[in-house]
């Protein structure tokens, strides 16, 4: 039961911070908070992957050492490197996730010009209403 | 409305930590991620691609269309970044005339 818990417990602490996340996309009004969470969703998601990658015993980073020696593949050990695909899929994710807090951060900055606020009950207050101010007004 | 929020976020937390159950251990050396293809990466990346760096030779050269999508990925981006962001500034020019 012991090494289970051992085993397992990294898997739990991401958990956790992917809820925290996932919560904060839900529960939180501000629309910059709902951002963050979904960002630490994602880097919860990171953090998974790469403690996968992970391999006990005198591991170290998946960079060659007989590289100089010209012995070609002979002297490699598997067991001696960590796992490098899923260091490698999270560098591809990484770039999604930049990629998609840009997107979202622009139409956050449109958002916020138009309703003059970023909290999400009040922009909708202002859609039901209809005052809004016409789109040819907004000033950048 | 919290509370929903709340509740749906633990009961997707312990449906996550029910499935971490049959997950193999940290570190294992033999877990199914380490076992299938990345020995045949690490073996052989020297004599495919000169490179010491394992993660560089997956990255540009078995994988390299997968980095070709990234590059497509930040492409679309920011041409959406850009498209959000000009439409503005050329209303407010015709706004000043």
């Amino acid at each position: 039961m012991n090494d289970f818990l051992l085993g397992h417990y990294n898997y739990w602490m991401f958990i956790g911070l992917m809820m925290i996340g996932f919560y904060a996309m839900m529960a939180k009004k501000n629309l910059i908070k709902k951002i963050i969470g979904m960002n630490i969703f994602q880097s919860a998601i990171i953090l998974f992957y790469i403690s996968t990658a992970a391999k006990r015993g005198g591991v170290s980073v998946p960079i060659l050492e007989h590289a100089t020696g010209g012995h070609g593949a002979h002297g490699i050990d598997v067991t001696h490197y960590a796992n490098p695909l899923p260091h490698v899929l999270m560098l591809t994710a990484i770039v999604v996730m930049v990629a998609t807090l840009g997107v979202a951060v622009a139409v956050t900055l449109l958002i916020y010009k138009r309703y003059n606020t970023l909290e999400e009950d009040e922009i909708l207050k202002k859609i039901r209403k209809g005052k809004l101010p016409p789109k040819e007004l907004i000033e950048v | 409305m919290k509370i929903f929020s709340l509740i749906s976020a633990i009961v997707v937390g312990l449906a996550l930590i029910y499935g971490t159950m049959d997950m193999p251990e940290w570190g294992d050396p033999q877990s199914p991620a380490s076992t299938h293809v990345s020995p045949y990466y690490l073996e052989h990346s020297l004599e495919h691609a000169a490179t010491p760096n394992v993660v560089t030779t997956v990255l540009a050269d078995y994988r390299g269309y997968d980095t070709l999508g990234e590059t497509t990925v930040i492409f679309t981006a920011g041409v959406a970044v850009v498209l959000l962001l000009r439409n503005r500034r050329k209303r407010r020019e015709e706004n000043h005339e």
